[in-house]
């Protein structure tokens, strides 16, 4: 329990959930500010972008009127949200939840927040700022008595019930009211795009919020996985599900655009697209944990968004499968100060030759649990093959985007190597044809390139590139993605040289070198995942256990994690949740348990 | 000739679908015909976009009829007159039509004695449609002297 804090009205990143509905994600603080939600879509501009600028941003503001403490859970294996307010006259309970589609009449998108009264009387104060296309103002109007909020082809509509009178004042919606012991509100946002606002009834709100409930245990309770930090792998799960883009398939990166990697710096992202260097690890995690529909639906969109940039595979797609990704910067403040806000993502015109070896790493794990491939996945496949190939000799921009020089990066070298292993591997079982035995010569060469001049013998493990000796967590990469024997020498001393020289308790850094931008970065936390599962695959069970014991325990007070973490403060940075640092969780916690086994 | 009004209704309700969507795409507005149609006869979104459709081109076609008896009593037809025929349709469809008629017989569109109660509302259009944004009006004109148009050609070709 602890009061909510505000940074120059920036809350801690650390201090944020989310809830979501398959299509967007509302970020909610600790604090029942709903400061973070795009419409209708993930990657749609913002209504409420308070997270990157506190002042015009817009936020969905719902707490009490009097000092308070806060405290959160998710309802147990959903996505639905309880934060309840302790305050020196009472106790309200608040359930946040962005509606699934159900039958009956609903909006397009529907946020819903349930207030429920559970002792004492507490005043309640709930105030609206709609700031559509990322901080803009608007007009708000009544429409049958509500206030509405239009810009454009988007609408949005607040209605309350058992909540106040909604006011129109400056740019809000706001109301207060007091809500005693079995009092119950409720507070929606209801959303229109290209067509006119749906006003739901208060029964219908009920109803959908229960049937939203039931539908995240319901998918919950077909989850298979076993082993141990059982609830932090399906809260990681359920984050999945939040980033998975459901009209498509496609799973986003993040929720959110420029969370900054170091608070006050410049490396802050749009995170809002999904990454094909991610696939390998997001079908085995999504295979991992029963969920064939999910990873089906990615690996379909994963070959259609590629089909138009094919043999390319580009670095990242828009959610609906289009390559463009054009980065611009917005006139917002940023979080705390961390300028610029960006939309969009320059690194999709770079070339990351890794994302090929992840690729078939991800249609080979397809294949095995599909017994097969069909024809045109085949052919596409046979045509990356051929294209890696071609290409894998020249320079790259790496598996982490740098906007320096390009350079022969050890692991993107390591990731073509794999993506012909599994060509090949595939050929051989008869599911897809082409030059084998061109693919098994450049694999050959690629092998010979790493081993000749990736490898420090006074270091004992391969180094970032073949123009330095310095160290990348990128490498565990190797052991993970079965480069060679998990077991083989050269492995093991670089697993043991990530710990020495990247690492600082749970903490791993990406990389310790010049990479094209300014400023520092935290610890990230997927490469200390990835170390976890390094050592569950060399079977180094014990430090394996311990470490991941260290980072389930970094998680946020609902389980969920940000793409990096501040070693001397804990503080969360980076974008939110992040799909990576849950997939590799959920995948570390995965290979523990079959090394286990 | 009658034959000719027909096409023309059917390629001028597609032309002036065609033009909503556009606009709609290029965020003018929000109109969605089709969905408020559709919406009278179900609550099921992706069956009101559907039987919406299929009303929309009804609804086409019968005005394409109504202009064709104007054309016969005045003893005249083509483009011009067709659009200025669009032109009227445009202003009595947001005016009246759809901005009052439909919200009086629509079972789920709100009006400005509505509140959301025990059943959801539609959002209504309001004057001229103007709550469904601000170039609505613009569009619905220019689309509907397109249709117009469009009939008045054919009824005209049709001889």
């Amino acid at each position: 329990m602890s009061d909510p804090i505000r940074n120059r009205g920036y809350a801690p990143i650390r201090d944020y959930a989310a809830v979501g509905d398959g299509r967007t994600v509302a970020l909610v603080a600790r604090d029942g500010s709903i400061d973070w939600l795009c419409l209708p879509d993930l990657d749609s501009p913002s209504v409420f972008a308070a997270l990157v600028d506190a002042e015009r941003g817009g936020r969905f503001l719902l707490e009490p009127e009097v000092p308070y403490e806060a405290t959160r859970r998710y309802v147990p294996k959903t996505n639905v949200l309880e934060t309840t307010f302790a305050t020196s006259q009472g106790r309200v309970r608040v359930t946040d939840a962005m509606t699934l589609p159900t039958s009956g009449f609903a909006p397009y998108r529907e946020l819903v927040r349930r207030v429920e009264g559970t002792a004492g009387r507490v005043p309640m104060l709930w105030r609206v700022e709609p700031r559509p296309r990322y901080g803009a103002r608007v007009r708000l109007e009544r429409r049958a008595g509500v206030p509405v909020a239009a810009c454009g082809r988007d609408a949005v509509a607040v209605l309350g019930w058992d909540a106040g009178e909604p006011a129109i004042g400056d740019g809000d919606v706001n109301s207060r009211f007091v809500t005693a012991e079995g009092d119950v509100a409720h507070i929606v946002l209801a959303a229109a795009h290209q067509e006119p606002l749906v006003l739901p009834a208060r029964g219908e709100v009920a109803t959908r919020l229960a049937a939203t409930e039931s539908a995240w245990r319901d998918w919950s309770a077909g989850r298979v996985y076993d082993g141990p930090w059982r609830d932090a792998v399906l809260r990681s799960a359920l984050a999945l599900k939040l980033l998975v883009f459901a009209p498509s398939g496609a799973i986003a990166a993040a929720a959110t655009t420029s969370v900054p990697e170091a608070v006050g710096g410049g490396r802050n992202w749009d995170y809002r697209f999904s990454w094909p260097r991610d696939s390998a690890f997001t079908l085995r995690a999504l295979l991992g944990l029963g969920c064939s529909r999910e990873a089906d639906a990615y690996f379909s969109w994963l070959s259609h968004a590629s089909q138009l940039t094919h043999p390319n595979v580009r670095v990242l797609y828009r959610l609906n499968g289009r390559p463009e990704a054009d980065e611009r910067t917005l006139p917002l403040s940023g979080y705390r100060g961390s300028c610029p806000v960006r939309i969009g993502n320059g690194a999709a015109g770079q070339t990351q030759l890794d994302v090929y070896g992840e690729v078939l790493d991800a249609a080979s794990e397809m294949a095995r649990s599909a017994g097969g491939l069909d024809r045109d996945h085949a052919r596409w496949l046979a045509g990356v093959a051929d294209h890696v190939c071609d290409i894998w000799a020249e320079t790259d921009a790496g598996i982490w985007e740098v906007r320096g020089d390009p350079a022969h990066f050890t692991q993107s070298k390591m990731m073509c190597a794999v993506a012909l292993d599994r060509a090949c591997a595939l050929a051989e079982k008869g599911w897809v044809r082409g030059d084998v035995a061109r693919w098994r010569r450049e694999r050959g060469r690629i092998r010979a390139f790493v081993e000749n001049r990736c490898y420090a013998e006074h270091k004992r493990s391969y180094t970032r590139s073949s123009e330095e000796d310095l160290l990348d967590a990128s490498l565990l990469l190797g052991v993970i993605a079965r480069y060679d024997d998990a077991a083989a020498p050269r492995l093991v001393g670089t697993v043991d040289a990530v710990r020495r020289e990247l690492a600082d308790g749970p903490y791993v850094t990406r990389y310790v070198s010049e990479d094209g931008l300014p400023g520092e970065e935290g610890a990230f936390l997927a490469c200390s995942f990835w170390l976890v599962e390094a050592y569950a695959r060399q079977g180094r069970l014990e430090e394996a256990t311990a470490l991941m014991d260290e980072l389930v325990g970094l998680a946020n007070d609902v389980g969920l994690y940000s793409e990096e973490i501040d070693p001397r403060t804990d503080e969360f940075l980076g974008n939110f949740p992040q799909a990576l640092s849950h997939l590799a969780l959920i995948n570390a916690a995965t290979a523990v348990a079959e090394a286990a086994r | 000739m009658i034959g000719g009004a027909l096409v023309g209704g059917l390629a001028g309700t597609l032309v002036l679908t065609t033009l909503l969507r556009a606009a709609s795409e290029l965020g003018l507005t929000r109109i969605d015909l089709p969905f408020l149609l559709g919406t009278a006869v179900t609550e099921d979104r992706v069956r009101a976009k559907a039987i919406g459709y299929l009303l929309h081109f009804v609804f086409g076609l019968l005005f394409a009829l109504a202009y064709w008896a104007v054309f016969v009593v005045v003893d005249d037809s083509g483009i011009l007159l067709g659009a200025a025929f669009g032109f009227v349709h445009a202003l009595f469809a947001a005016s009246a039509l759809v901005s009052v008629l439909l919200p009086t017989v629509h079972p789920r569109m709100g009006s400005g004695f509505d509140a959301a109660g025990s059943a959801p509302l539609l959002e209504p259009p309001g004057f001229f449609l103007l709550n469904y944004g601000r170039q609505t009006p613009l569009v619905t004109v220019v689309a509907h002297v397109v249709y117009g148009g469009i009939v008045g050609g054919f009824v005209a070709w049709a001889g």
